[in-house]
């Protein structure tokens, strides 16, 4: 053995930032992840230049992922634009000179804090959903080595008590983002803080799904054409927001995902929250030539 | 303007590898194709210092050293390279615990994948089911695999012929025809 072929040539930074035995460490949790469909497997979550809880967890997935050929869209609540997304989008660009992009049907890799796009994702895609919090059991039992245990032994009664006690206290189920869903019919996941309008856009999907949680340091994944049912009793039915009826006002587009702006005279206006979607119904009712992807909900239905 | 970092020779391939195995565990049943034949790709793009190995073939295990993992029995690997399956290997896998189902090892077999026996493949990552043929393992290779495992426990397969890469989770539930 030479020292030579101990050592490798001298590089000014790792390519996509992450070098070598973080990527390695990242690709064997998430093999785990994928093969144990919604179980979260602990991970290193090495340090990049972003704070811990901005996305973190999600970057060092993308960044595991990412070669020269494919193109990267990031998304933040749904917007394009935003800080957050515009900044990460700009860094894997700048460590990994991938190609971006806005366009959901242009995307290879899908990084998104909040959201998952309107438009149907296909079997070539891979969606990278950040997490803030990864442990659904975390409002019924803050201890999570009991939480361990709990997801070891399927055991998801308080989880069931607590979705009870909303109907009984309030008539309904009271949990917006991160409704907790039974992934292949084993582990309960938290889908990180998607509205509900999204959770059904994860069942029997065909893109490939990984959420990562930096600060926490856990990994799980959906694999696709598996099972994601969120919890619901048999005589009270899952229910999305009720934003079938509303239309946004810039682009008028109907039956998708809304944000709520107040206005002055304390009435309120819709904008469709899927920023690159708004962006395409602008163009194509200017009359640009634009291809609009087939969207999940159909009339503001998701067809089952 | 900005200059951005080019892949080396090496990160180039180890990424096309692990392109490979992901969506190899990710859609069971859908041949991927690694950037070059044999099961050193695998060790390149998975295996460092932080690994316990079990290896058959003595060129595999000398690379394998070089990356700095340790050599152990299988009974203790989390990453195990056999080209032979031995019939009692199946029992010694290690498969985690309902705790810590990513204990599991991760099982690399060489196997021929254009001949042999029928399975029909079914569960994540599959839609409906699928048929692949599989052969150059012992005849009674998948029921003991199913024996072994009780999910949420259990190990991966990956399965290499050449350049040629079918991934079985453990989430799988492989029945032979």
């Amino acid at each position: 053995m030479t020292l030579h072929a101990l050592t490798k040539p001298w590089e000014p930074m790792s390519y996509g930032f992450l070098d070598a035995s973080a990527k390695r460490e990242i690709r064997r949790k998430m093999i785990k992840a994928i093969a144990v469909p919604g179980c979260q497997m602990p991970y290193a979550s090495h340090e990049v230049p972003m704070a811990r809880g901005w996305g973190t967890g999600g970057l060092q997935v993308s960044l595991t992922l990412v070669n020269p050929s494919m193109r990267v869209k990031v998304i933040d609540q749904g917007a394009d634009d935003s800080v957050n997304a515009a900044s990460i989008r700009r860094f894997i660009a700048r460590v990994a000179g991938t190609p971006t992009t806005m366009d959901t049907l242009d995307a290879d890799l899908i990084q998104s804090r909040h959201r998952i796009p309107e438009e149907v994702l296909r079997e070539d895609q891979v969606l990278v959903l950040q997490v803030p919090n990864p442990e659904p059991l975390r409002p019924v039992q803050p201890n999570m080595s009991i939480a361990r245990q709990m997801h070891a032994d399927a055991d998801y009664g308080r989880m069931w008590l607590q979705l009870y006690e909303q109907i009984v206290r309030s008539g309904r189920v009271m949990q917006g983002a991160s409704y907790p869903s039974l992934v292949h019919g084993r582990h309960v996941m938290t889908p990180s803080p998607i509205p509900r309008w999204d959770v059904p856009k994860l069942h029997m999907a065909k893109h490939l799904t990984i959420l990562s949680a930096g600060r926490e340091k856990r990994i799980f994944a959906v694999p696709p054409f598996t099972r994601v049912e969120p919890l619901v009793f048999s005589d009270v039915p899952y229910k999305v927001e009720d934003h079938a009826d509303l239309t946004c006002h810039r682009s008028g587009t109907r039956g998708f995902f809304m944000n709520e702006i107040p206005q002055d005279d304390g009435t309120s206006v819709f904008e469709v929250s899927d920023s690159a979607w708004g962006v395409k119904a602008i163009r194509r009712r200017d009359g640009e030539e634009v291809a609009l992807g087939e969207t999940w909900y159909k009339n503001g239905k998701m067809p089952s | 303007m900005s200059v951005h970092p080019v892949p080396s020779e090496f990160e180039a391939r180890t990424n096309a590898a692990f392109d490979a195995i992901i969506w190899a565990f990710a859609r069971p049943g859908l041949m991927q194709k690694l950037p070059e034949a044999g099961m050193s790709q695998i060790v390149e793009a998975l295996i460092d210092r932080e690994c316990s190995v079990h290896c058959q073939d003595p060129d595999l295990a000398e690379m394998v050293r070089r990356t700095g993992a340790v050599m152990v029995s299988p009974d203790d690997a989390d990453h195990i390279f056999v080209t032979d399956v031995p019939l009692t290997l199946l029992d010694q896998v290690r498969c985690g615990s309902d705790l810590h189902p990513d204990d599991g090892a991760t099982l690399v077999v060489d196997a021929d994948l254009s001949a042999g026996a029928r399975l029909r493949l079914t569960g994540p990552g599959i839609a409906g089911d699928v048929i692949v043929t599989v052969g150059g393992l012992p005849g009674d290779f998948w029921p003991r695999r199913a024996r072994a495992m009780r999910y949420p426990m259990g190990f991966e397969v990956l399965l290499v012929d050449g350049q040629r890469l079918l991934g079985v989770p453990r989430s799988t539930t492989v029945e032979v025809l």
